[in-house]
């Protein structure tokens, strides 16, 4: 509708003639990347998926070769179930501390933009500046954190080695890092909520609860929503974290697909190979957000 | 929760029991806001702490909280134990680049998503939109070939790779959260604005450069700051492409200093806080465009 109106504007103000070679002049640029740095690529990198090439010598074609082998591939494995713990855990998780923090941060008490800028800082620093105070955070000897636990009397832990605490480890920090990109969000979804809809429920006799509970939430879902598309696909791309907290390199705890991908493509020179995880990857994000935006018709209220 | 909405309340002072009751958990919440704030801020606290003790003092037992007299000598010992004047002028320079390649290239789309008409542009925005979600990974192995491909003139390989060209060249050719962010924003400008110039015999190019640019100089800024700090902290590009120490920017430096210094926690967490300083001071300066950004993008998905 919008567009009919729209474009009789245009033919009122002007000749229509030529605007199309416009708009190829200003989307150039952008074509161009598409073609050769985005969505070109991701088709390359299905047509070096089936081969097996070193960069050195000629690319030789082996079909769903690379595939299989990753299929036996116990690092593989391991990173997959990793990199789906991860999610797993840092995604709901995250979400829920976030949400909450919100709903606080939302108070009108003075001194509030102060503590707001606390909880934003970690976003806006380097993980490799930010994993490097945490691994003196969880260093085994005289670290913070064990410094802290003895004051209670617990043991010393080896929070990064220790292939059972190493992952969880891992999502603290990350949890820690991530909570201001959600906290924002969801606080202009909360903002957003008229205070007239809030004012009726509390003359209908509502409790804060009750008002939370029927009101708020149901609003918030859209934002809920789309704080969770990007926790999906930011955790399913984990690999600073890995990169410097798993330092010299991550073992059969703490490897990633995407730390997979790096060590064969960019390590070992098995581009075939490297290229085949990615596409696999790359399947499993694509399935997961299809499944996901197919969900929300039964939890998420659009107004 | 609860506690929360009770706070918006805002009761006027008084003797009764509840609301008492209600100024003593209103003093709970902002307690624990206030805890929760210094959780938060707790690692960085930690880093400054650490970065002025000596060696003795950080394993010491008991452990210490502050250092006896702070050693401000760690300072220039980090700085000059890598070349970190070169990391930051890299970073400085990439940073920079990146931040016009983007200004320029997102907005020139944006425009022609929003004030133009032509064939494919919807889809065309729907193609752009699905490169959003996809895990930039999947292409990490093609576009190093393309690189790999493309002739340089003085580099020693021959090609792009080793050089820093890859880190900036693609910020040039747009990107899908830059023209999202700002197709938003002119969406909302009149098209009278745009009409009554094309009446005066304005082209599309002098609408862009004189109606549009200059009304959507807050989302510009916002979009700025935004790709100046992925490009200040990224991290996998800079360890894929680069290969002299003195190319490398200030995050592959920390990896390496990281790897060189291992258990010198005091050099380690001044390099740590030299290095992120400057999205700090950006942080402070511009608050209000960073929660813009996030928001606008986060509401409008």
């Amino acid at each position: 509708m919008t567009a009919v109106r729209r474009s009789a504007r245009w033919r009122a103000g002007g000749p229509l003639a030529g605007e199309g070679r416009w708009a190829a002049f200003f989307l150039a640029p952008t074509l161009l990347g598409l073609a050769v740095l985005s969505a070109g690529p991701i088709l390359a990198t299905l047509a070096i998926s089936l081969t097996r090439w070193d960069l050195l010598t000629a690319p030789k074609v082996v079909g769903l070769d690379n595939y299989l082998a990753l299929l036996s591939d116990d690092r593989f494995q391991k990173a997959l179930r990793n990199t789906f713990f991860y999610t797993a855990v840092s995604v709901p998780v995250g979400l829920t501390i976030a949400l909450g923090l919100a709903l606080a941060l939302n108070a009108r008490i003075r001194g509030i933009a102060f503590i707001r800028t606390a909880y934003f800082l970690p976003v806006v620093t380097s993980t490799i500046a930010i994993a490097l105070v945490w691994q003196w955070i969880y260093s085994a000897d005289s670290g913070l954190l064990n410094q802290v636990l003895g004051v209670f009397g617990i043991p010393a832990q080896k929070w990064l080695s220790n292939p059972t605490l190493a992952m969880p480890s891992i999502i603290a920090m990350s949890i820690w890092q991530g909570l201001g990109v959600n906290v924002i969000i969801f606080l202009a979804g909360l903002q957003a909520i008229p205070a007239d809809l809030l004012d009726a429920a509390s003359v209908d006799g509502a409790g804060a609860r009750a008002r939370f509970r029927h009101v708020t939430l149901p609003l918030l879902t859209p934002t809920i929503f789309f704080t969770g598309v990007l926790s999906l696909i930011g955790s399913f791309q984990v690999f600073d974290q890995i990169f410097v907290l798993a330092k010299p390199k991550p073992t059969e705890a703490t490897i990633t697909v995407v730390y997979f991908i790096y060590e064969n493509g960019f390590k070992f020179f098995k581009m075939g190979y490297a290229s085949a995880a990615s596409w696999i990857l790359f399947l499993i994000v694509a399935a997961f957000t299809a499944v996901y935006f197919w969900s929300q018709s039964r939890w998420v209220h659009y107004q | 929760m609860t506690a929360a909405v009770a706070a918006d309340r805002r009761p006027p002072r008084s003797r009764s029991s509840a609301r008492r009751l209600r100024s003593v958990r209103r003093a709970l919440f902002v307690t624990l806001l206030v805890a929760g704030g210094l959780l938060m801020m707790a690692p960085f606290l930690w880093m400054i702490a650490t970065s002025l003790k000596t060696r003795a003092e950080v394993f010491a037992t008991p452990p210490t909280l502050f250092p006896i007299t702070a050693q401000w000598r760690n300072y220039p010992d980090m700085w000059n134990a890598l070349p970190f004047a070169s990391f930051f002028l890299n970073s400085a320079k990439l940073a920079a680049l990146n931040t016009i390649g983007q200004l320029v290239s997102c907005s020139m789309a944006a425009f022609a998503f929003a004030a133009l008409r032509f064939r494919f542009r919807e889809p065309l925005f729907a193609l752009l939109l699905v490169t959003l979600i996809i895990p930039f990974q999947v292409v990490l192995v093609p576009n190093f070939i393309l690189y790999r491909l493309l002739p340089h003139p003085v580099s020693t390989s021959g090609n792009w790779i080793g050089t820093q060209e890859p880190l900036w060249v693609g910020a040039f050719l747009g990107g899908a959260f830059g023209t999202f962010l700002l197709r938003q924003f002119f969406l909302a400008i009149p098209r009278e604005l745009g009409d009554a110039a094309r009446v005066d015999g304005a082209n599309p190019w002098h609408i862009y450069r004189h109606v549009y640019l200059p009304l959507a100089k807050p989302a510009l800024a916002t979009l700025a700051i935004f790709t100046f700090m992925w490009s200040w902290n990224d991290l996998i590009d800079p360890i894929i492409y680069l290969r002299d120490v003195e190319s490398l920017t200030v995050t592959a430096g920390l990896s390496l200093f990281q790897g060189q210094y291992v258990g010198r926690w005091p050099l380690l967490m001044a390099g740590a806080l030299v290095s992120v300083l400057p999205m700090i001071v950006l942080f402070i300066l511009a608050q209000r465009h960073f929660v813009r950004g996030i928001a606008l993008t986060g509401i409008k998905g």
